[in-house]
């Protein structure tokens, strides 16, 4: 079973979200990246497979050598070695069509990514990859087994959970619970150091350019009303929100 | 919410301490920055997913002693097995016994981070890793076998039994006895209180390292051995040592541990093995001791880097009064008083622990093989003073958090009430505050004509001379470095030990803000690698130790100049 493990790089989920140069660049000073937590349930499963199946785990990422730290983590969790995308990941289509090209070199039974990121949050990368490689992509996958040459999948839908089946090899979005997240252990940490980082070049352009980012309105305070005085908060609603 | 500022240690272990240059050193070469830096990750996994979530339960629902039998918390089993797991247990243990090496300057910033979610949980661990130390350091090789990869792996635990009803501060008084066998081992007889997580039911067994004094052995300290007391037998788990929990102690915090009542042989069947030499027990069990002393001094600091997290939030969510000549409410974090509660709690856990680094880097030092007799004198002069400073102001630290939260501070839905509870008993166990200061000043300042005084004297006037005589605080400093040596000569000359230890807490208050001072103007000489939030946070806080703080040494000095007519 070998397994593609695509991940990327993302500011930490309490970090505060600040641009600079008039609005046109996320401001990374200060700003801590860990491994997507989507992709993180992805290389957990993964290497969950790999323990059980045999094979190897490859993660692959698209960024510049700042995401090295990242892809070590997912090495010192027990991928066997990693790819590095020499390039921004400007866009989704940009970020797909570096998977293909990795995937179109390589024999992969399985590429997993997180269902999406939680920077940009497009979730649409899996699709594309799939689009690009002319094989199926599933997503949001929450329950992930192998039985020989098909996958026995479990995925969210709208109200409830689909079952479904489907033969290797496959494009996989996935999400929580298909595999607790899993910490670096020492021996971990200490091997990933030997482990193989290569580094390649991008293959096209991105085909987006930023031209300007703003934050959300701030929330606005908030009203505490006792639970006996419902009438004061319809009354709240009604003329001040005006949302009644 | 987060509960510590990985910035901040980052710094202190990447721009501040000698960390890039013990990684040099063959010692340490498996590790470098990176994996330094997945460990602390690795450690805030933990804290998050083992520790965290059980932080409020864990006090709530305390270790229940029923039949002769103790159980403790869920969660504690879940971070134990974790531990254990991802070889944080054994990380800074040479790789022959099954440990990575890791810088202790490392280990102890991981420490740090599990230590903020809950103060408890980590105790079982530092107990066990502190006895897996003796072994290593004085057992024979058949002891070594038999228990430390057993207890790397946490599928045994490890405790230290010290104290007894009759003998608490005062070990030379213990009574517990321990009787020759013919085969080698000893029977051991008596009973021992207060011992941290001394019973449970997370492992199959608990090795007890137990101080008692073999039949014929000289009085007082000196005729005190150190033994081997496994709570089961170690080839056969299932057949008891005589070792009984008959009792546990309710406190007021640090719930999750129990602290249990131990009776030895009450059926005169409890085997000890004798671990290094005979009546060298306290000194051995120091070696344990003076690195749980550093575990408690930073777990106060801990407390407080946890207290300023939660008290901060809320004091800025938190609309109340105005600032004179407005109108409106405005946060508590804009009225000066909270602002200057908050920085109180910043500046004691962020100076602190840069202390502490300094000190665990003298550790790593001496595994290096590096000058090994100056950075094991400036540990062991430093060792209680970390204790002293890190409990007593981790304790006022939660104070001034519990105070910035008011009257709701003082409720159980805000865990500033537990974190008041569990910081209390930090300047009492691991050897009073009163303990440390009176080792300070009755021994190590004293030791080898004050060799190491003068040790410590030299790395802060080497820091002092990197200094531009424009800092602002480089002039305080001096003067109040000046004065503490006049009052260590000055109370060194006196001919009366009870004049010369009356004010020794005193003293160890005003070395700690020197050890601490010393840190600040060192943190100010590598500040400029960080970013501008960083630096104005840091010039704030700066500010605010020299201003509010370290200006006591001024009132200390003059107290402990005059003459004591008032305790002595």
């Amino acid at each position: 079973m070998n397994i593609l493990v695509c991940i990327s790089s993302v500011p930490d989920t309490t970090a505060k979200i600040t641009f600079k140069d008039d609005n046109t660049t996320f401001n990374k000073d200060g700003v801590t990246h860990i491994i997507g937590p989507y992709d993180d349930y992805a290389l957990a499963r993964a290497i969950e497979l790999k323990e059980e199946l045999g094979g190897t785990v490859t993660v692959l990422n698209v960024g510049t050598a700042e995401t090295e730290p990242q892809i070590r983590k997912a090495l010192a969790i027990g991928a066997d070695e990693a790819i590095r995308v020499d390039a921004e990941p400007t866009d989704s289509f940009f970020v797909a069509e570096q998977i293909a090209a990795v995937a179109k070199e390589n024999s992969y039974d399985l590429i997993m990514m997180g269902r999406e990121t939680t920077d940009y949050n497009s979730g649409v990368v899996h699709g594309i990859v799939g689009q690009l490689l002319g094989m199926p992509s599933l997503s949001p996958v929450m329950e992930l087994n192998i039985d020989g040459n098909t996958a026995k999948i479990s995925r969210e839908i709208e109200g409830g959970k689909e079952k479904l089946e489907a033969t290797l090899p496959l494009i996989l979005g996935c999400q929580e619970p298909i595999a607790e997240w899993k910490i670096a252990s020492m021996r971990g940490i200490m091997t990933a150091r030997k482990k193989p980082l290569n580094v390649r070049p991008a293959v096209g352009e991105g085909l987006t350019s930023v031209s300007s980012y703003s934050l959300p309105p701030e929330k606005g305070d908030c009203k505490m009303i006792p639970a006996e005085e419902a009438e004061k908060l319809i009354d709240l609603l009604q003329n001040e929100a005006k949302v009644l | 919410m987060t509960l510590f500022s990985r910035k901040h240690i980052d710094f202190l272990l990447h721009e501040v301490s000698d960390l890039p240059e013990l990684l040099k050193e063959e010692y340490f070469s498996g590790h470098d920055r990176e994996t330094a830096d997945m460990v602390l990750d690795t450690a805030f996994e933990i804290a998050q997913k083992e520790i965290e979530p059980h932080f409020v339960d864990s006090d709530q629902k305390e270790a229940n002693y029923e039949n002769g039998e103790v159980k403790v918390h869920p969660g504690v089993h879940g971070f134990v097995k974790s531990q254990a797991e991802s070889g944080l247990l054994s990380a800074t243990f040479p790789e022959e016994v099954g440990g990575s090496q890791l810088p202790e300057s490392v280990a102890g910033a991981a420490a740090f981070i599990e230590l903020c979610h809950s103060n408890s949980f980590p105790m079982y661990t530092d107990l066990l890793s502190g006895c897996v130390k003796l072994i290593n350091s004085f057992g024979t090789t058949e002891q070594k076998e038999t228990y430390i990869s057993k207890m790397l792996t946490a599928n045994w635990m490890g405790t230290m039994c010290l104290t007894e009803p009759q003998a608490g501060s005062s070990l030379a008084e213990i009574n517990t006895k321990a009787t020759p066998q013919n085969d080698g081992t000893y029977k051991i007889d008596g009973q021992k209180i207060f011992i941290s997580a001394g019973d449970h039911d997370i492992t199959e067994n608990i090795i007890h390292l137990v101080l008692a004094r073999i039949d014929g052995a000289p009085a007082g300290a000196k005729g005190i051995s150190l033994f081997i007391v496994p709570k089961n037998n170690p080839k056969n788990c299932s057949e008891s040592n005589d070792v009984k929990t008959i009792g546990l102690f309710h406190k007021m915090g640090q719930k999750a541990t129990p602290a249990v009542h131990l009776a030895f042989g009450a059926e005169g069947k409890c085997t000890g093995y004798l671990l290094g030499k005979p009546n060298q027990g306290l000194p051995q069990m120091f070696k344990m001791m003076n690195s749980s002393r550093l575990g408690v001094g930073l777990t106060g600091l801990a407390l407080s880097s946890a207290a300023y997290y939660t008290s901060n939030q809320y004091a800025h969510e938190r609309k109340q009064g105005r600032i004179p000549g407005g109108n409106e409410n405005v946060l508590i974090a804009e009225h000066p008083d909270v602002k200057r509660m908050l920085l109180k709690q910043k500046a004691i856990h962020e100076g602190g622990l840069a202390l502490f680094i300094q000190v665990y880097s003298y550790l790593d030092w001496q595994k290096a093989g590096k000058e090994i007799e100056k950075y094991a004198a400036l540990t062991e002069l430093l060792t209680p003073v970390c204790k002293f400073y890190g409990s007593d102001q981790g304790y006022h630290s939660v104070n001034e958090g519990l105070q910035v939260l008011g009257g709701y501070g003082y409720t159980s839905d805000f865990p500033l009430e537990q974190m008041a509870r569990d910081v209390r008993i930090l300047s009492i166990y691991e050897g009073t505050n009163g303990i440390q200061a009176q080792a300070v000043l009755g021994r190590q300042v004293q030791v080898n004509g004050g060799a190491p005084f003068q040790l410590l004297r030299a790395e802060i006037e080497k820091t002092l001379s990197h200094l531009n005589d424009s800092c602002l605080f480089k002039r305080d400093f001096e003067t109040s470095f000046k004065k503490l040596q006049q009052v260590t000569s000055t109370l060194l000359s006196k001919q009366n030990p009870t004049e010369l230890l009356a004010d020794a807490t005193l003293y160890t208050e005003f070395l700690s803000l020197i050890c601490v001072g010393w840190q600040w103007l060192k943190m100010s000489l590598a500040t400029e690698q960080m970013d501008t939030e960083f630096n104005e946070s840091f010039k704030q806080t700066i500010g605010y130790f020299f201003r509010y703080e370290f200006t006591k040494c001024l009132y200390l000095s003059e107290i402990l100049l005059k003459e004591n007519k008032i305790t002595v």
